[in-house]
């Protein structure tokens, strides 16, 4: 490690006018695209791509990159304010942050979503910085088994997100399952549930149009039936913004969940073809867990907001680890910035580090700029978004229905994708009302195909003996934890359901 | 306990048999998918598997339900009354229905209306099924909220929205 | 009420006012008109000179940000360029480049609808997931071409004495399907270059699909999990540089700028050219003087300095062909696919 290139690299990056702007210019972008459900940093980053051709590399970097970590948060803004994860990354926010916002404190989730997103920011660029050569090496040893047992072990997460009942739990974790099979068979081409002639389902139900229709169409219909019935609370936005950044009190308390979310993204994000997805749910799970009420999770509280949204910004980080160190994209956001190097004549890869070093640790730079970046667009839109939940309610839940049909649309420009959203609207409204929980489909629309396609291609490199994978230790290893997680998962169910019967029992006993 | 089939209970019951159908149709469908030569693992394997699981703990949920109908408290959890989606009695859940035929009209209008104009419909309905009788603040968003929609996608993403009549409107961003 | 009506509208307005300086930076070269003029005069069309009138829509089959998307991206700024016209590309991505390909063949055959074809449409009547063949457009040109090439894992290679195709080649007849090959997706190009191979030299291979693309097939062999892959030099070159992977042959006729010193398969003494393809394609239908307006800026912008300094640090060849040489090229590209294709079980 050069330190004296490092600190002039860094030096260079943020005492560059250009550099700042654009990634300033991009992280504003990508917080508002990311707030729009339906359009993803992945998105932003492939349209803006153009645009950045005209200009010199870490500038376009740095613009590049500040959309990533803005959608990255911007994606919790819906996701906190309206119940519609506006990426997939943000998936996990909703479970606690939009319950904060019925709470009446919407600003305040905002407020430590941002500050967790930057933090995690922050750990994934100091991991990024100084480790990434051995986590490149680890990277290297992921095949077909270890992403099996990854998806699993992503999995095991399923019983903590639950909710109530555990049986109805696994019953929507299967048919999410079920549901990743419609569509071409990913190893051979063979229609399920479906025939040829059905083309806007040959690759299955879209994921965007899916989650959307699953929450935010759901909570429309729902939020529409209490106002007729008159249940429906109007927040105001009493709840005073005094301060944009999260309290010191509010800080000690969530702090453990930041840094282990920042480190369990910034590992998830480096193995290629995993993503901030993935990373935020099992970041949930360790963070309810290890929690000592873990029956408050869900009900709106920091800890959950911070564990996730660290979780999908450490992410970021992560997955520069493997682009820059082996030339293998992480997620698909890394799979277009690679383009980006190529474009300027840079090879990432193992030879980057070797003849291009200044502009490896410029890339560390800007990564850790465009995270300060965000957190100022962040700071100064806290109190702006936070108005939104008090437009009224008459008019919010049309301007949700048509803005994220749109997102639905959007995604492959075909209206059947939005369709398949009104369908899974209708599902996701009766499965709430009948206490489905639907988290457990969310995770398993993101794992299920990781999950069959690496299971389909061990067993074929394997010569269908499964038990091949007993000798990868680090399969092993993530069996060995989604067993420990279950188990514990389902011991922590059983004391919450306890402690929620007492708590019952004593409210009895006082009537 | 009297009125079983009001309870949480019973709408478990009802949830367990629907998704034990799902799961029957499922693999009967599984049954026909084309096999492939040369692989380990045939493509109605892994769905087989989910179905099998998906059985399984819907099993469980009709053992359970039936046993707690059969024998619970009324303070059992279980026991808590269920929601209903009888549209015809309960004038809100008329109105959750009718928000989701208003969404399949707009599917439906979305190729020939255009974005924009059939965006306008839905939430104009919409506002006036709840109770909103404020005309300027109706019209004003539900032109302008679609409206700002399609500019941020057409002009900065660069992505075409169908615009039906109003299809006019792009020669006129263009000229911006 | 009022206040947070205002805070509605404020943020419209700045969303609005926001839309409108995006749009400043996108529609700041519609000026160069000139040369379209000419470009119609050449054709020898007096119709033509009137067209285009308005910007160009160009379907593209596949997701923004891949090697489709950015080979027709920086074709459409080129040609754009020649029509005096912009070129938007639109990414009608799904059903494994079907729903794209449809659209093109769908679209007015007026000129204001034209998009990238790519080698997919070959696969799709072999496959029976679509009717859709080369013939349902009106063709006009090649844009671009990349050999398959077969890359083995070095260590591998080393502890079996690969050195070069034929030795590759006797070690499969001497282990017959025990020799891992990855591609990319099922009944993609590179999956189905494995099927030519086998069909060519009479070994028999396991060929892996890889849904998330080369990238992680690549990886997989530099790691060892599989022994080698058939994709393109341009998306093996990072491990090639790194002696994890070996290039042992590009199935091509000559040698590819990128690695000068990789052989050809027919150097090699076997005859096996193998590459994936794009192309321009127009729905059918559409007047004379418009396809050959189109077909002149083709002709014109794959020359332009821009262009090909673009494809060259993509690592994407180019590989023009006009109209008439693309559909032989297509005719007879859909045989050998077809062939290969029942090689490896995919009919």
């Amino acid at each position: 490690m050069d330190f004296n290139l490092l600190i002039s690299s860094y030096s260079a990056v943020f005492t560059n006018v250009q550099v700042l702007l654009m990634t300033l210019l991009g992280a504003f972008g990508g917080v508002l695209l990311g707030a729009i459900p339906g359009m993803t940093a992945t998105m932003g980053v492939a349209l803006l791509i153009p645009f950045s051709f005209g200009m010199d590399l870490i500038p376009s970097i740095g613009l590049l990159l500040g959309i990533y970590c803005g959608g990255m948060y911007g994606g919790s803004i819906s996701a906190i304010l309206i119940h519609a994860p506006g990426t997939p990354s943000a998936a996990a926010t909703l479970l606690d942050g939009f319950p904060m916002t019925q709470k009446g404190e919407a600003g305040r989730a905002l407020s430590i979503a941002m500050f967790s997103s930057f933090c995690g920011g922050v750990i994934g660029a100091l991991v990024m910085t100084f480790l990434s050569p051995l986590i490149a090496d680890m990277a290297m040893n992921f095949g077909p088994g270890e992403m099996f047992m990854l998806a699993v072990f992503g999995l095991s997460v399923i019983i903590a997100i639950s909710g109530k009942s555990i049986i109805k739990g696994m019953m929507s974790a299967f048919f999410g399952m079920l549901l990743c099979t419609v569509g071409l068979d990913p190893t051979n081409g063979i229609p399920r549930f479906i025939t040829y002639s059905q083309t806007s389902l040959l690759e299955g139900f879209q994921f965007i149009p899916t989650l959307i229709g699953l929450f935010a169409i759901a909570e429309v219909i729902a939020g529409v039936e209490r106002i007729i019935k008159g249940s429906e609370k109007q927040e105001t936005s009493h709840e005073k913004i005094t301060n944009v950044l999260p309290d010191l009190a509010t800080i000690k308390k969530i702090w453990p969940n930041i840094l282990s979310g920042g480190l369990i993204g910034t590992f998830i994000g480096a193995i290629p073809g995993a993503g901030g997805d993935i990373a935020v749910f099992v970041s949930y799970g360790a963070s309810k867990s290890a929690s000592k009420h873990p029956e408050l999770y869900g009900t709106g509280i920091p800890q959950g907001v911070a564990a996730t949204e660290s979780a999908n910004n450490g992410c970021s980080g992560g997955a520069m680890i493997p682009l820059l160190s082996l030339g293998v994209p992480g997620d698909a956001v890394t799979a277009i910035l690679l383009g980006a190097f190529i474009m300027k004549g840079i090879q990432p890869g193992p030879m980057m580090y070797i003849s291009e070093l200044p502009t490896v640790y410029s890339v560390f730079a800007a990564l850790m700029l465009a995270n300060l970046c965000m957190l100022i667009v962040g700071c100064g839109g806290v109190r702006f978004f936070a108005k939104i939940v008090s437009v009224e309610k008459k008019m919010l839940y049309p301007i949700i229905l048509v803005v994220s049909l749109l997102g639905a649309y959007s995604i492959n420009k075909n209206v059947f994708d939005v369709g398949v959203c009104v369908a899974f609207g209708v599902i996701g409204w009766l499965m709430n009302k009948y206490e489905f929980p639907l988290s457990p489909i969310l995770l398993t629309l993101i794992l299920g195909p990781m999950c069959e396609k690496n299971f389909v291609r061990f067993m074929n490199i394997q010569k269908g003996n499964f038990f091949a994978i007993t000798t990868s230790p680090i399969a092993m290893g993530f069996l060995l934890v989604a067993v420990a997680v279950i188990l514990f998962s389902i011991y922590n169910q059983n004391k919450i359901n306890k402690r929620q019967a007492a708590a019952k029992a004593a409210e009895n006993a006082q009537e | 306990m009297k009125n079983k089939t009001k309870t949480l209970a019973f709408a478990n019951l009802v949830g367990a048999v629907l998704f034990i159908v799902i799961a029957i149709w499922a693999w009967f469908q599984a049954e026909g998918f084309q096999e492939v030569k040369g692989s380990y693992v045939q493509p109605a394997t892994f769905p087989k598997i989910m179905i099998i699981g998906l059985l399984i703990f819907s099993v469980l949920l009709l053992i359970q339900s039936l046993w707690k109908l059969n024998s619970m408290k009324e303070t059992d959890p279980l026991a808590v009354p269920a929601q209903s989606i009888n549209f015809i009695k309960d004038k809100s859940i008329a109105a959750g229905v009718l928000v989701i035929v208003l969404c399949i009209a707009f599917v439906a209008l979305f190729q020939p209306l255009g974005y924009v104009l059939s965006s306008f419909l839905l939430s104009m309905v919409i506002m006036y099924l709840i109770g909103k009788r404020n005309w300027v603040q109706m019209i004003l968003v539900s032109i302008l909220v679609p409206l700002v929609m399609w500019a941020i996608f057409y002009k900065l993403l660069a992505v075409n929205i169908p615009m039906g009549p109003l299809t006019f409107l792009r020669t006129l961003a263009d000229k911006i | 009420m009022k206040k947070k009506f205002l805070a509605l509208l404020l943020a419209a307005v700045m969303v609005l006012s926001l839309a409108a300086c995006g749009g400043d930076s996108g529609s700041g070269d519609t000026g160069d008109t000139g040369s379209a003029a000419d470009v119609g005069q050449d054709a020898g069309g007096s119709t033509a000179s009137d067209y285009p009138t308005k910007g160009i829509t160009v379907i593209c089959p596949w997701a923004a940000g891949g090697g489709t998307d950015s080979c027709l991206r920086a074709f459409s700024d080129a040609v754009g360029k020649q029509l005096g016209q912009t070129l938007t590309v639109d990414n009608r991505t799904g059903g494994g480049g079907i729903i794209g390909h449809q659209a093109i063949s769908d679209a007015d055959p007026d000129g204001y609808t034209i998009g990238m074809i790519t080698f997919e449409l070959s696969t799709y009547k072999p496959l029976g997931s679509s009717e859709l063949t080369w013939e349902d457009y009106d063709l006009l040109c090649r844009v671009n071409r990349d050999p398959a090439t077969v890359t083995v894992n070095a260590e591998w290679a080393a502890a079996n004495n690969i050195t070069d195709l034929q030795s590759y080649v006797d070690y499969c007849l001497a282990h017959p399907g025990d020799v891992q090959m990855g591609g990319s997706s099922n009944a993609s190009v590179w999956h189905i270059a494995g099927g030519y191979l086998m069909q060519e030299t009479g070994i028999d291979i396991q060929m892996i699909t890889y849904e998330e693309g080369a990238a992680t097939a690549v990886q997989n062999a530099a790691s060892g999990f599989i022994q080698g892959v058939t994709v393109s030099l341009a998306e093996a070159r990072n491990f090639i540089e790194s002696g994890h992977l070996i290039c042992l042959a590009v199935m091509d006729t000559e040698r590819q700028e990128l690695f000068p010193d990789v052989p050809t398969c027919q150097e090699q003494g076997f005859d096996v050219t193998y590459y994936v393809w794009r192309g321009m394609g127009v729905p059918k239908g559409l007047g004379d003087a418009e396809l050959t307006a189109l077909r002149n800026a083709c002709a014109a912008a794959i020359e332009t300095d821009e262009f090909i300094e673009y494809m060259q640090n993509a690592g994407l060849g180019i590989a023009y062909l006009d109209a008439n040489e693309f559909g032989d090229f297509l005719q007879q590209n859909a045989e050998d696919v077809a062939a290969s294709m029942e090689v490896l079980g995919l009919t």
